[in-house]
């Protein structure tokens, strides 16, 4: 466990000390700010968080894959893989805590947002419970984008190789469980609509539902993802 | 306190390790020496357990380095090859990142940064970057790392590579204080780094162990077929010296040649022929030649090397 939130612990800090943390921490608030700012900040309009939501969904497909991309790329690339496998860690705890370090860098992303949700205060009454289910439903598919974008940085030592196939990946699976349905016949569209990450988010968490089922949805995929990414760094050994 | 038997190490149909089996004792500083692509790195990082073994075992004190990876890699100091480092972090920040891989608590934590910061000279660059840092400083932040935990085996991999003649001597000179205090093997391409350090020189070639022993031994056996060099005046167009040099007994070839009228000899003789000087001299005298030069070629440690592995690469 010491381990492994010292390596998350060392891949957040890195986050700070390279140009790509910042420009990307800045392209995310400079984005939510000017929709939230141009769409929610008007009289007459709801106070929610709604659109901001929304927005991050789709700006997390993008965003999500440049924060994860370099978490194993760059140790192949640079051999310092050979020296942190040569300390008493699993494969499992260099993984799983890159992957919390991309987390927690992911949280201190959002937390400025927070300021959002002070100016609807300042100006009316919001509903807090849909809000924090707003931010557990954007949480969950952070860890799981970054769980994926996991597995592609331990698969490829190149990072943009790593960042273009993450993003590739969600676009065509957010896509084939979001359109495709409408096409398919019933038993299939059920399915994919079941699958989908867009369905799952907007549906339950930008409403302000929490739904154990979608829960478990989120989990098992971060799981799934992460497994395989500590399967492929294990099979250094047998390569 | 190392044990490694019968170990091979395939890269898809590539043979990099043969069928190596090497013992080292508590306390010995062996050298691994070889050629480029001889198979060293290959051996070092299966007994850190970074890589499996196609076929044999590698043991450190008596934990095997695939089955009790995690024994075996608290008991090890490691320097890979290219001492790769996170540039953007801090020296003291690196060590107590790496004593927190190692599980130790925070007091020992913060002494024993303390001690390899002292032990490697680098109180000064503390606080500074390691990407800005020169190779050497580097180089001591990549041998503190490997001594944080106080490993009994310590294993550099081409410790001085890329380091200018300044550096080189420091960090010989810190090998061999902490020679003393751990069991240590340390691989090189570059033959006085191992001569200078280590107690036991183990030389490969193409995957295989080629020679196996203290410097001394291993010059004994480099200096079996001897050399000599005479330089005399011989009157012009004078062939008899040459001839007569070669009728020796157990000489094998005589080499001669014209600089600015003088002419040098170089006579070799086979093993076991004994000493030649006293033979060549009475053919000097005898036809009373201006001499100014005669001595013997004590095969050195370098010819070894080149000849075995000129060898292995001929096989």
């Amino acid at each position: 466990m010491t381990q492994t939130i010292a390596i998350a612990r060392r891949e957040l800090l890195a986050y700070f000390s390279t140009a790509v943390g910042y420009v990307v921490l800045a392209l995310f608030l400079l984005m939510s700010g000017m929709l939230f700012s141009l769409t929610t900040l008007h009289t007459g309009v709801e106070a929610t968080m709604r659109s901001f939501f929304d927005l991050s969904f789709f700006l997390l497909l993008f965003i999500a894959p440049a924060i994860s991309m370099r978490l194993l790329s760059e140790e192949m690339r640079l051999g310092t893989l050979e020296s942190l496998m040569t300390c008493p860690v699993s494969d499992a705890q260099v993984v799983i805590g890159k992957w919390i370090g991309s987390v927690g860098f992911f949280v201190l992303m959002l937390a400025p947002t927070l300021l959002y949700l002070l100016v609807l205060e300042w100006y009316s009454s919001p509903d807090y419970g849909s809000i924090f289910a707003g931010y557990a439903g954007l949480l969950l598919v952070g860890g799981l984008y970054l769980a994926l974008g996991t597995l592609a940085s331990a698969i490829w030592p190149s990072q943009v190789l790593a960042y273009l196939v993450a993003v590739f990946f969600w676009l065509l699976f957010v896509g084939l469980t979001s359109w495709l349905p409408r096409f398919v016949g019933d038993p299939w569209s059920d399915i994919l609509f079941r699958m989908s990450v867009e369905q799952r988010y907007s549906n339950d968490f930008a409403k302000g539902v929490i739904d154990t089922s979608t829960i478990v949805y989120f989990a098992s995929g971060m799981v799934l993802f992460l497994t395989a990414a500590v399967k492929i760094v294990e099979s250094r050994r047998w390569r | 306190m190392i044990e490694i038997e019968h170990l091979t190490k395939c890269y898809g149909s590539f043979q990099a390790v043969r069928d190596v089996s090497l013992s080292i004792p508590k306390g010995q500083v062996l050298g691994l020496l070889g050629p480029n692509g001889a198979g060293k790195s290959t051996i070092i990082r299966i007994v850190t357990g970074y890589l499996p073994p196609t076929a044999g075992r590698a043991a450190v004190d008596g934990f095997d380095s695939v089955t009790q990876s995690h024994d075996v890699r608290r008991r090890l100091g490691y320097l890979p090859e290219s001492n790769p480092l996170y540039a953007e972090m801090r020296v003291v920040e690196y060590l107590h990142f790496r004593g927190r891989l190692f599980g130790l608590p925070r007091e020992d934590r913060r002494r024993a940064v303390e001690r390899v910061i002292e032990r490697c000279w680098l109180s000064e660059m503390r606080r500074r970057q390691i990407g800005r840092l020169s190779k050497g400083y580097r180089q001591r932040v990549g041998l503190a790392a490997a001594l944080l935990h106080n490993p009994p085996v310590l294993i550099l991999d081409e410790p001085t590579s890329g380091l200018d003649p300044i550096q080189i001597r420091e960090t010989r000179h810190l090998i061999r204080e902490l020679a003393g205090e751990h069991t240590m093997v340390l691989s090189s391409h570059i033959l006085p780094e191992v001569e200078v350090t280590c107690d036991r020189i183990v030389i490969i070639a193409r995957g295989a162990i080629r020679a196996d022993g203290t410097v001394d031994q291993l010059r004994q056996k480099a200096g079996e077929a001897q050399r000599y060099v005479l330089e005399v005046q011989t009157p012009p167009g004078d062939a008899g010296v040459r001839e007569e040099l070669g009728r020796l007994p157990g000489v094998t070839k005589v080499d001669a040649l014209a600089a600015d009228g003088w002419m040098r000899f170089e006579v070799s003789a086979a093993a076991g022929t004994g000493d030649l000087r006293e033979a060549l001299g009475r053919v000097v005298g005898e036809r009373r030649l201006p001499c100014r030069e005669l001595h013997r070629n004590t095969g050195s440690l370098e010819q070894l090397f080149v000849r075995i592995t000129a060898e292995a690469e001929a096989a």
